[in-house]
């Protein structure tokens, strides 16, 4: 017992002893989780964004004036039971100025849509599961059989079709190549923590030398070894949350101007998981640089 | 006959093609002071570091206590270490560590309770003269002061055997002659020392048992010697 506080005793004792060792040590540990943990939050933001707007991604089919309701009512049957198909909402003419008239737009440009002289037209939303759909759906909208029904270009996804298709493509990249990603990245900074320990360690080489042959056991070279490892992962994650926090709250405010259609409030995002990115990267931290000082420590122990 | 506290029995090292140790052998008894002569390259410091546990021998084997130290189990080496104490040329202190840590380190290590620790190093630190050091850091003291911090820390758990690596190796002559003057003292209260030297004025003047190596061989070993290698 009394061992164990001694264990813990000298660990602190060899951090704050070679203060600039240690905090050069903390400093690239902390980057190092800085970048791991912004690059996971962008993974994460960007599916949270794309999916924001797949969910955005619909198609709108607007409808002559002169169609009749009851076709309108067997459009609108066929195109819920379309495969993929999530929903399909009618917008009558009474609702699409209601819309209007919500939109943040000036006055002037309101009144130019009355009850009595609307000239919106009427229209049926579909929203589907998976953004391919969209083609199908226009495919098959714009079909001879129904042509009389819609509008002249009255086909939103036509008029959109390059940009919705290189979101489709942003996103399918972003889900398939983000986890690899992030893989290969962990990998690396885990290196980089690995060696910064190393080398913390080897240079204490001799020290390690001269308690063995003062007749110290294993466990007792190792134990201030690991408590200093731990400290490190410590330190280095309040760090680099002090800095996440920091670079969120001057630049969270113009990503969320550059979003703003998706409407995604990464400030609140980050606040509501503040916690739970400190505990994730408290324990790859303590992890890793408990793991990579143990290891590190082995090498010298041998004999 | 009394068996000796220490054994070497037919020992050779050899490293690669180099010959360190060539069948040495000679014997130590509880009590001694022997003085480990011989010039540079001839063995003394192989020797101690199969003493030390350091390495193993090629050949032949080490009793100490009766016990063959190079079969000890690997955790239980460890525990032989803390019935030496040893002294180096280059001193090996902690340099994190103060005086008194670096000496409070060799009993801490064997788990003794703190307040036997506070007792024994103020004592042991008065008996090398460095009580006014006892905050200072390695790197702040003089090669003497190192070269004592070094020695209480060798004795301070009160070993059966004190091994010394040219300890004045370093030092000027006066420092050298304190040292060896502690190294007396301690033998007489009844602790077998070890002393590997190569300091002609030294031995001939201590008049111990001197034990001569020269190219890995045993080639003296007379009581009341002199440095003739």
């Amino acid at each position: 017992m009394i061992s164990f506080w001694r264990v813990i005793k000298f660990g602190f004792q060899n951090f704050w002893r070679n203060p600039w060792l240690s905090l050069a040590t903390v400093f690239t540990f902390a980057l190092t989780l800085f970048v791991i943990s912004i690059f996971f939050f962008l993974v994460l933001v960007t599916q949270t964004v794309t999916k924001a707007i797949e969910e955005k991604m619909d198609l709108v089919v607007y409808l002559q004036d002169e169609a009749k309701e009851a076709e309108i009512l067997q459009l609108e049957e066929a195109i819920r039971n379309f495969p993929g198909v999530k929903s399909v909402k009618y917008i009558s003419k009474e609702e699409a100025y209601e819309i209007w008239q919500a939109m943040p737009t000036s006055e002037r440009i309101k009144q130019l849509v009355t009850p009595e002289k609307n000239p919106l037209p009427r229209s049926l939303q579909i929203k589907v599961e998976k953004p391919e759909i969209l083609e199908e759906v226009s495919n098959y909208v714009s079909g001879a059989k129904w042509q009389p029904l819609i509008q002249e270009k009255g086909i939103s996804y036509l008029r959109n079709k390059l940009i919705i298709q290189r979101l489709t493509n942003i996103t399918k990249f972003v889900k398939k190549i983000g986890l690899i990603l992030a893989i290969i990245f962990l990998a690396i900074s885990i290196l980089v923590i690995f060696n910064t320990v190393r080398l913390t360690i080897i240079s204490r080489k001799d020290e390690i030398e001269i308690q063995r042959l003062v007749g110290a056991k294993n466990s007792f070279i190792q134990g201030p070894f690991l408590v200093e490892g731990v400290l490190y992962g410590f330190l280095a994650t309040i760090l680099s949350t002090f800095f996440i926090y920091l670079l969120l709250r001057y630049t969270s405010p113009l990503i969320l101007q550059y979003l703003g259609e998706v409407s995604f409030d990464l400030k609140q995002f980050f606040t509501s998981n503040l916690f739970r990115i400190f505990v994730v990267q408290f324990l790859i931290g303590v992890f890793v640089g408990g793991l990579c000082s143990l290891v590190s420590v082995r090498k010298y122990l041998k004999i | 006959m009394i068996r000796p506290l220490i054994d070497i029995q037919k020992v050779s090292k050899h490293y690669g093609q180099i010959r360190a140790l060539s069948r040495v052998s000679f014997a130590i008894h509880k009590g001694e002071f022997v003085c480990l002569v011989g010039p540079s390259g001839a063995g003394k410091t192989t020797l101690i570091r199969l003493l030390t546990c350091e390495e193993k021998p090629t050949f032949g084997r080490i009793l100490v206590g009766n016990r063959d130290i190079h079969l000890l189990p690997k955790r239980e080496i460890p525990l032989y270490r803390r019935k030496i104490g040893v002294v180096f040329q280059d001193y090996k202190l902690l340099p994190t560590k103060t005086v008194y840590e670096n000496v409070a380190y060799a009993l801490e290590v064997s788990g003794e309770p703190t307040k036997v620790i506070k007792e024994r190093v103020p004592k042991i630190l008065e008996l090398v003269g460095l009580s006014g050091r006892a905050n200072n850091y390695p790197d702040e003291l003089s090669g003497g002061e190192k070269q004592r911090t070094s020695l209480a820390r060798a004795l301070v758990h009160k070993p059966h055997i004190l091994i010394a690596d040219e300890p004045t190796g370093n030092l000027d002559p006066a420092t050298s002659w304190e040292i060896i003057n502690l190294l007396f003292q301690i033998n007489k209260k009844g602790t077998t020392v070890l002393l590997a030297t190569h300091d002609r004025e030294i031995v001939n003047a201590l008049r111990k048992r001197v034990v001569g190596l020269k190219g890995g061989k045993l080639i003296y070993d007379k009581k009341r010697g002199k440095y003739i290698v």
